[in-house]
């Protein structure tokens, strides 16, 4: 399945809704999107999986190299309400360790650390 | 039927002048008509072009075939085959299809030229047509002629390279699999069996053995994202940095954790995004212990002789998603009859036509139920039940499964 981004800026940041499957098929998408926030200076980008069904190995990594090169423009992503199958792959590789995961905007936009 | 000199087909070739560089295009011209044969034939000649003239169909086809001239102009009426008939075998035959045909007539009526048109030829020429006319649909039919050999020796081009291409792919698959150990024995009262099946001619999965001593073993089973050329490359140069004395010279020990924590800092995420999971084990004959480590890689279970299965997976970033993450060791005790099962993801993420996915799970049942059998036995009808589940033989994903089996 095809996906579809869009960008919603919040205090502080930016929301990127996604609507698709992140995989190797779309991640020329994914990349263009993200690298267009990042260029504006975006502080905090936070990605919100909630529509996301699927990602594939490729977009594991693809989401590993936003949360560096953000790191790298000291800035920082965080992840909203990925789908339980979603969750899953993130926890087997432990991206939480790299990306925050939110349950919900609030949490996500304050930093709260109690990231579920 | 009429019939005089020239014999059917043979050509009058225009002679070049010395100073052209360019062969003249040729056209075939096919008429039964001595008079009107001969009157185009000449007129062509003089606007430079190299003329075969054929006195039928059938001669024009032996022409066609054997000079390739870049266009042909056939006569509507003739005897035994007529022009649309000529222009239906042409359309028919896959070597000739591809040629320039304009169509001459001498009533050029509308529902005629559609008939024409709709049995094969390309343009109409009337036979009252002034010479600036027969000039101008000429040139109009040797460009799409020039046009159509251009796009025919591009495609040829792009198959020969294609062809190229492929057979270098082939040499580095038989090269991938030449790094694959072989299987049988691999340390006394230890066998080994595997299963490799890449999605493309070229896989990013790779295994091996590292033979530490007489009672001491490494095993492991990597798996590069993406699919082709790319990870195959990253995946070999990853499996020349797992060899023994690289390892002993890198990390100067064969702790899995160790050799992960090393690893994982030589190979950095690449700039497109791209990674290894690994499970990296040691089988430990003296102590009758596994040591292992895993980086995002959930491709690993122990089957004990008991029935029980124990997934060792540990939730872990793959390689090069953080440099500063260290990989830590664990144990379990391993016995007599017990095997252990190193496999890549592509055996269990997979869907069937559904979409529903084969899943862990799936796999464990399987792997349990075969229980005991020989190991082959096990490798074999996994691999199967997995093919049963998507319904075909070829997986999305590089397929790759160890088995090893302790007896002692």
């Amino acid at each position: 399945m095809a996906m579809q981004t869009k960008e919603r800026p919040v205090p502080n940041g930016v929301v990127l809704e996604m609507t698709g499957d992140l995989t190797y098929a779309n991640r020329e998408q994914f990349k263009t999107a993200v690298e267009a926030i990042r260029q504006k200076g975006c502080r905090h980008l936070i990605l919100n999986m909630a529509d996301v069904r699927f990602v594939d190995s490729s977009g594991l990594g693809l989401l590993a190299l936003v949360s560096q090169n953000f790191k790298l423009s000291q800035a920082k992503v965080s992840m909203l309400k990925p789908q339980s199958y979603v969750r899953e792959i993130m926890s087997l590789a432990n991206i939480q360790k790299l990306i925050p995961v939110y349950d919900n905007e609030q949490d996500a936009l304050g930093g709260q650390s109690k990231a579920a | 039927m009429k019939r005089e000199t020239p014999e059917s087909g043979t050509g009058y070739a225009s002679r070049t002048t010395p100073h052209a560089f360019v062969a003249p295009q040729t056209v075939l011209v096919v008429d039964d008509e001595p008079t009107a044969r001969i009157a185009l034939t000449a007129r062509l000649k003089r606007l430079g072009y190299r003329v075969i003239e054929a006195v039928d169909g059938k001669a024009g086809l032996d022409a066609l075939r054997r000079e390739q001239p870049d266009l042909t102009i056939v006569d509507w009426m003739m005897p035994e085959m007529d022009g649309p008939s000529f222009c239906e075998c042409v359309r028919q035959d896959p070597e000739l299809l591809t040629s320039q045909i304009l169509m001459m007539t001498g009533h050029d009526q509308p529902e005629q030229i559609a008939e024409g048109l709709a049995r094969g030829a390309d343009d109409f020429l009337s036979k009252a047509a002034s010479k600036y006319e027969i000039t101008a649909r000429v040139q109009t039919g040797m460009r799409a002629a020039t046009l159509i050999r251009r796009l025919r020796d591009a495609t040829e081009e792009i198959r020969q390279k294609q062809e190229a291409l492929e057979q270098e792919l082939q040499s580095a698959a038989r090269y991938v699999e030449s790094l694959l150990p072989q299987p049988g024995i691999i340390l006394p009262g230890v066998r080994m069996v595997h299963a490799y099946r890449p999605s493309l001619a070229l896989g990013g999965d790779l295994f091996n053995i590292v033979p530490w001593s007489d009672d001491f073993l490494g095993l492991y089973l990597l798996d590069a994202s993406g699919h082709g050329v790319s990870p195959a490359l990253r995946s070999s140069s990853f499996a020349t940095f797992l060899r023994r004395d690289s390892l002993l010279r890198h990390v100067g020990s064969n702790d899995p954790g160790a050799i992960l924590t090393e690893a994982n800092k030589q190979f950095p995420l690449t700039e497109t995004g791209h990674y290894f999971t690994i499970v990296f084990a040691s089988l430990d004959l003296r102590c009758h212990t596994l040591s292992y480590a895993t980086a995002g890689h959930g491709g690993a279970l122990l089957h004990r002789r008991s029935g029980e299965v124990c997934w060792m997976a540990q939730p872990n970033l793959p390689l090069g998603f953080d440099s500063s993450t260290s990989y830590v060791t664990a144990t379990l005790p391993i016995g007599p009859g017990d095997r252990l099962y190193l496999l890549s993801d592509g055996l269990y993420e997979f869907p069937a036509a559904s979409g529903e996915l084969w899943g862990q799970g799936r796999l464990e049942t399987t792997i349990q139920a075969l229980g005991q059998q020989p190991l082959e036995t096990v490798i074999t009808e996994t691999i199967a039940e997995a093919v049963r589940w998507q319904g075909h033989e070829q997986f999305p994903d590089d397929v790759a499964l160890m088995g090893v089996e302790v007896a002692i």
